[in-house]
């Protein structure tokens, strides 16, 4: 790395934001009408109920919280990468943290739309809210949706603040390389970057301490999503693990749409020198380790159940991996606690080729991680005569479908738009490296 | 009215004068040109039919009830030398022993027998007397059998006449005028167990015990077959049954022949058999229908569509609906409805009810009584209206000399508990010659084939319940069913000719078939298929056409040339897959309880042993009865304090030993709290919105215990519903009810997703009430709209009344004075509500009960709602 000169750096990511052809807005106009048909069919299902789901009796959550939880969790990495790392000064994590940081913001976004979409009368939403109203009426902060509430809207706002504090330099290097109205808008965007003395000491212990305050959200959003479960007391849901069972779970899904991501955009943008194959290993070793602890969990909630001799209990777990949905918890078993498990062989984590279907296969197990969690436990509830099925209906898959073009969108105008690797950190690291030489 | 094969509207004036036109015209042309058939009606309304009839020179209406046992009561002048319909007193047997009778569906009158079954069989001072079915299949009725024997189809009469073999020889009553002792033993001779045993391939043990009952048994009842088999052998059968009656008791102690059920003015089927026979030999000019769908409910052999489409007969059809008689009908004469009009009933002969109009007329349509006085005013003198001819008639023919007691009786509703001034003949008493019955012997169709049984429906009656949403929404108490009638099959004949569950099949029986999906289960006999009554309609109404199929298509004449013309039998059937698959509108998630602590029985020497003094533990099976009470907070357990309750603490107790799972209190809650009725293809996406629903269930391979469970929102102390919304709309209320608060409900669901009893139901979409059904709702309740989750309020809206009324008087709600919907509608008493807080209400005296529990208890959710276990004989661990 030691070979890359700062003015490399900054050229190679300014190339970026070249201007792009037509392959690239052909896929934005693409994405766009993905998200119009998802945004479609939720206003469909406003006007005809949530019934346009598949919802039922007892299976009262579907895809939308399925996706609620699979897009917090891929947000997780991102805040890992680019605080926690940045705390314990792994440099390895500089090269992807921009990218990272961003899928975070965008992923918590659409997350974020998902508990709406999910609501029987999302007109009224704001009565979550501690709104003063004449009938005094507060929302009930014993409920774990209202611990939600406050958990996801703190950590979009820290994401954002801390996403956008760290793109202030870069923002100001575009800007001083832009002309006409993108010099107007980056201007603006920069807050008089001048890269003084005073900027970078103020930048740089701001930076530090949102790190600091992210670190802690990590774990505590995904505990308190967890908590949607954890705190009720269906079978399956009803255990201590989960806390930590779902943070790990988020990161490992993280981490594995990080490659996703990653691997296409440096083959794209030609950033290979920066994001070498050494970072993506060094993902590809800390997949392992989550997708260590996932196995450890999947193991520990089964031996639980056992142990517990609750019958209740035990038939969950029976029927997870044996029932109707015995496919969704195999898919998750083998894609989530096994198939990363490859990662110890240096031949596996150092092929493009490996990394990117083992990273795609983790998200399509972690996203049946949290079918199995959702669907499984309230279908197989306490009274045998109540139990019941699910499947998701065309508008769920359409919604869906817009979740995920809607992240890609906003990822695809990003990539184009805003320095997707951080200059200034890989300048650090370039310059740590030369250092210690 | 049809011209020219088209329907064109006519003002009612219209329509009178030509039918008073048609009528003279008719009268004119000789006797019995103008003829009427009609449903079993109030005695003025037949009065006035056959006065009306007369005065056109014709014979007297002819009665037809799909449903009207008149085998029964061929037996019983065979037999008794009775004519007539009497009542059974069931609760003074200690035994009952059912050839099919399904008393607690449609045979005679069930809501009466469901009560009378209960205060026999219910369990009451340390003891239970026992209730033997033996059919081929089990349909509600068979399902509160404390034992079910299943029998070839057919062969009831055998096992009966083995029965009096047995009885004769064991037990031989007194006072059996010596040739009828003869008579009986010529024919029953030579049923011995072993005979009976191969003839109807019922089950030695189960036998055994049936005949060990029988012998040891005090009082016992048996009862005939159901009331819509029509065979030859089902003759037999209530003549058998009626001789083993006598058999057990020469006095007959249990019939009460004074007491006489109206369903006995229905004519026979010979008689309707002859009236279409005649009418499609010489047809008059004028054929009134009242209230009857022939085309639907008789074999399509009779030819009945055929003779109402003739060009020469002017059929009038007074009717509602377009029903399949209807639409062959070249007048139809819509009527008012029994909520408009006066009316009166008497359904058993010691009393007579009377109907009264509880709503302005929403048409300008007649009563049907009105109309026969306009188009035959000479048929009647005291009167200008049928509501004056009734007054008249009613008070002549009931003590109610002055205007004060006429009052009072229509305040009560009715006049009850009158002398019944129908006394027998000459007294009940064996008649010879009941011999010859037992000649023609139905050979036992033993043939390859399947042979079908038509099984009686609570829900849809004849055909006439299919085209109401409330009927077809409650699911089928045993099958758990909604909206469809499948094939029941035994799974082993299933097997065997490779059909599915859940696949249609194909019924073929004679020229005829019919498809309908499979639903395998245990409550049927291997070899014999099943489908319920009342489905299959071609017309009548957007919920009932096009829908299920119609078995009585499958009826055929029977054969056997000695028997009149009114026998009718299904032939052997045959059944084939057809590939395709019907999801079947079941509510049911499982069948088993999987060994939960849901559905508890408990035997009947378990509660007799003095209470075994267990250690309370925190496991499902010996966690405690914890009260919705302060006194139910434990701080070892509990995390927060109790609740406090001002005054009242709203509970129910729900006696399991008592509930029958008719599901009435389903219906009941439907039309009380305006429940949305979702249709078929939601209840197959589980959308069903029922505040309380009957839970079945049923060991696989030990279909002798069969148990049902009343399941409504629990109104726990400790909620695990109100702790998770985050805008606390489900709230508890100060005398602990759970209250969602629909206006505040933002459609979460989270608060279902957590309720282990899965009692709350969300509105998925806005039901629909399409008019005139919008007049169903109540409206003391709120509809709700979609997006809100809703459940049972244990009927607020009654309790609050209850508040309003106590506070006018200055006093406390009374025990009894509120009474919820499903409460009020339960035939059998199984449920009781009231304030725990009050020491000396009924709810706090049963739930101190030896057999009082908690549906999954060990949750600590403390419910409201506590169930007595059903108490039973034997222990279902061994019967397995």
């Amino acid at each position: 790395m030691s070979r890359l000169s700062f003015a490399e750096i900054d050229n190679t990511v300014a190339g970026t934001l070249e201007p792009a052809g037509r392959l690239y807005w052909t896929v934005v106009a693409l994405l766009f009408g993905g998200v119009a048909f998802g945004a479609a069919c939720w206003v469909y299902q406003i006007f005809v109920g949530i019934g346009a789901g598949g919802q039922n009796n007892p299976v009262n959550w579907g895809t939308y919280l399925i996706n609620f939880v699979f897009w917090v969790g891929i947000a997780h990495s991102g805040t890992l990468i680019s605080a926690i790392l940045h705390l314990v000064r792994a440099g390895w994590r500089n090269p992807i943290a921009r990218a990272a940081e961003t899928m975070t913001v965008f992923a918590v976004c659409t997350a974020g739309l998902f508990p709406f979409i999910h609501l029987g009368r999302v007109w009224m939403v704001y009565y979550m809210l501690p709104v003063p109203n004449q009938r005094t009426l507060w929302p009930n902060f014993q409920s774990p949706l209202i611990f939600d509430l406050v958990a996801i809207s703190t950590y979009l706002t820290v994401s954002v603040l801390f996403w956008y504090t760290g793109l202030l330099p870069d923002l100001a290097v575009i800007r001083d390389r832009a002309s006409g109205v993108r010099k107007k808008v980056f201007r603006a965007l920069s807050l008089g970057w001048t890269g003084r003395y005073e900027h970078w000491r103020h930048y740089t212990r701001g930076y530090l301490l949102f790190a600091a305050l992210a670190t802690p959200l990590v774990i505590s959003v995904h505990s308190v999503v967890s908590w949607d479960f954890a705190l009720g007391i269906m079978p399956g849901w009803h255990t201590t693990i989960f806390a930590p069972y779902f943070v790990a779970g988020a990161i490992h899904s993280g981490l594995a749409m990080v490659l996703t991501l990653m691997i296409p955009l440096r083959k794209i943008f030609g950033t290979e020198k920066i994001i070498t194959m050494h970072v993506l290993e060094s993902v590809a070793k800390t997949i392992v380790f989550t997708g260590l602890i996932m196995g450890f969990s999947y193991g520990t909630e089964a031996f639980i159940a056992w142990y517990s001799q609750n019958s209740v209990e035990m038939a969950v777990f029976t029927y997870r991996a044996f029932g109707d949905f015995a496919l969704s918890y195999w898919v998750m078993i083998v894609c989530n606690s096994l198939v990363p498990l490859l990662f110890f062989l240096k031949r596996f984590r150092t092929r493009i080729g490996w990394l990117f279907a083992i990273s795609i296969l983790i998200n399509i197990g972690m996203w049946y991680e949290r079918f199995v969690i959702i669907i499984s436990s309230p279908s197989h509830g306490f009274l045998p005569h109540n139990w019941g099925h699910y499947m998701p209906t065309f508008i769920e898959y359409g919604i869906m479908l817009g979740s995920f073009s809607l992240f890609f969108f906003l990822f695809f105008l990003f990539v184009k738009h805003l320095p997707s690797i951080s200059m200034t950190e890989m300048k650090e690291l370039v310059h740590q490296e030369s250092a210690h030489e | 009215l049809r011209e020219n094969g088209q329907w064109k509207n006519i003002g009612y004036a219209e329509a009178v004068s030509r039918l008073t036109g048609t009528t003279r015209h008719a009268a004119a042309g000789g006797k019995d040109r103008v003829r009427m058939l009609t449903a079993v009606e109030g005695d003025v309304l037949l009065h006035l039919f056959a006065g009306s009839l007369v005065s056109w020179w014709s014979s007297g209406p002819v009665i037809y009830e799909p449903l009207s046992c008149d085998h029964l009561k061929e037996a019983n002048q065979a037999v008794y030398g009775f004519d007539g319909l009497p009542s059974y007193r069931m609760e003074s047997a200690d035994l009952l022993v059912g050839f099919g009778a399904d008393f607690l569906e449609t045979w005679l009158s069930p809501v009466e027998y469901a009560r009378r079954f209960k205060s026999m069989h219910a369990y009451a001072g340390g003891g239970k007397n026992r209730f033997f079915h033996v059919s081929p299949c089990r349909g509600l009725t068979g399902a509160n059998a404390d034992i079910w024997i299943s029998c070839a189809p057919g062969t009831e009469t055998a096992v009966c006449l083995g029965l009096i073999r047995e009885m004769m020889r064991q037990k031989p009553p007194d006072g059996i005028p010596s040739p009828v002792a003869a008579s009986i033993n010529r024919i029953a001779g030579a049923f011995d167990r072993q005979r009976v045993i191969d003839t109807a391939g019922i089950d030695p043990d189960l036998y055994d015990q049936l005949r060990r009952s029988l012998r040891r048994a005090k009082s016992p009842l048996v009862l005939g077959t159901a009331a819509l088999s029509r065979s030859r052998a089902d003759l037999q059968a209530h003549i058998a049954v009626n001789l083993l009656n006598y058999v057990l008791d020469p006095a007959l102690s249990n019939i009460d022949f004074t007491r006489r059920h109206r369903m006995e003015k229905a004519d026979s089927h010979d008689r309707i058999a002859d009236f279409f026979m005649h009418l499609a030999e010489e047809p008059p000019d004028v054929l009134f229908l009242n209230n009857v769908n022939p085309a639907y409910a008789l074999p399509p052999g009779m030819g009945v569509s055929e003779t109402l489409r003739r060009d020469d007969l002017f059929v009038v059809c007074f009717s509602n609906f377009m029903d399949e008689t209807a639409a062959l009908a070249d007048m139809v004469f819509p009527l008012s409805l029994p909520l408009e009009s006066w009316e009166e009933y008497s359904g058993v002969s010691d009393l007579v009810s009377f109907c009264q109009p509880a709503m302005k007329p929403l048409y300008n349509a007649p009563q049907i009584g009105d109309v026969f006085l306009r188009i035959a005013p000479e048929a009647v003198q005291n009167g200008n209206t049928a509501k004056q001819v009734m007054i008249s008639r009613i008070k002549d023919r009931w003590p109610l000399s002055d205007t004060r007691a006429w009052l009072a009786a229509v305040r009560s509703g009715g006049v009850f508990g009158a002398a019944s001034q129908a006394v027998p003949n000459d007294g009940p008493g064996i008649r010879p010659g009941f011999e010859h019955y037992f000649e023609a012997r139905t050979a036992s169709d033993r043939t390859d084939g399947l042979a079908l049984a038509i099984l009686p429906s609570i829900r849809l009656y004849d055909g006439r319940g299919a085209n109401q949403p409330w009927l077809c929404e409650v699911p089928d108490p045993v099958t758990k069913v909604a909206w469809q009638s499948p094939l029941m099959v035994h799974p082993e004949t299933a097997r065997q000719r490779g059909i599915r569950n859940g696949e249609l099949a194909r019924l073929t029986g004679g020229v005829q078939s019919l498809t309908a999906p499979v639903y395998e289960t245990e409550n049927i006999r291997p070899g014999v298929v099943a489908l319920q009554a009342g489905q299959g309609h071609h017309a009548y109404g957007r919920y009932a056409r096009g829908r299920g199929a119609n078995p009585f298509s499958l009826l055929m004449p029977e054969s056997d040339a000695s028997g009149g013309p009114g026998f009718y039998k299904t032939g052997p059937v045959e059944i084939e897959g057809t590939g395709q698959k019907q999801k079947l509108a079941h509510t049911d998630g499982s069948m088993e309880q999987h060994g939960r602590k849901i559905a508890m029985a408990v035997t009947i020497d378990d509660l007799e042993k003095p209470p075994a003094h267990e250690k309370p533990g925190l496991a499902m099976h010996e966690f405690p009865l914890t009260l919705p009470l302060p006194e139910g907070y434990n701080a070892r357990r509990d995390f927060y304090t109790p609740h406090d309750h001002d005054a009242y603490r709203w509970a129910m107790v729900v006696d399991l030993d008592r509930c029958i799972g008719c599901s009435a209190c389903m219906a009941a809650c439907y039309a009380e709290n305006n429940v949305g009725v979702v249709g078929e293809q939601q209840m197959i996406n589980g959308r069903e919105m029922s505040w309380i629903h009957i839970e079945r269930y049923q060991q696989i391979g030990s279909p002798q215990d069969l148990i049902f469970l009343p399941m409504l929102c629990q109104h726990c102390d400790n909620a695990p519903c109100e702790m998770v919304c985050p805008v606390y709309a489900p709230h508890h209320n100060k005398e602990g009810l759970n209250n969602q608060i629909y206006n505040r409900c933002i459609g979460t669901r989270f608060c279902a997703q957590n309720c282990p009893y899965k009692v709350r139901k969300f509105n998925w979409f806005e039901w629909q009430w399409p008019e005139p059904l919008s007049l169903q709702l109540n409206p003391d309740v709120t509809v709700r709209t979609k997006g809100v989750m809703e459940k049972c309020s244990f009927c607020v809206q009654r309790i609050k009344d209850a508040h309003d009324a106590a506070k006018n008087e200055n006093r406390m709600i009374r025990d009894g004075e509120i009474t919820p919907a499903c409460v009020q509608t339960c035939p059998t008493d199984a449920l009781v509500f009231g304030s725990l807080m009050d020491e000396s209400s009924r709810v706090s005296q049963l739930v101190h009960d030896r057999r009082a529990y908690q549906v999954m208890g060990y949750l600590n959710t403390k419910p409201a709602v506590i169930y007595l276990r059903k108490v039973v004989y034997r222990n279902s661990a061994d019967s397995a």
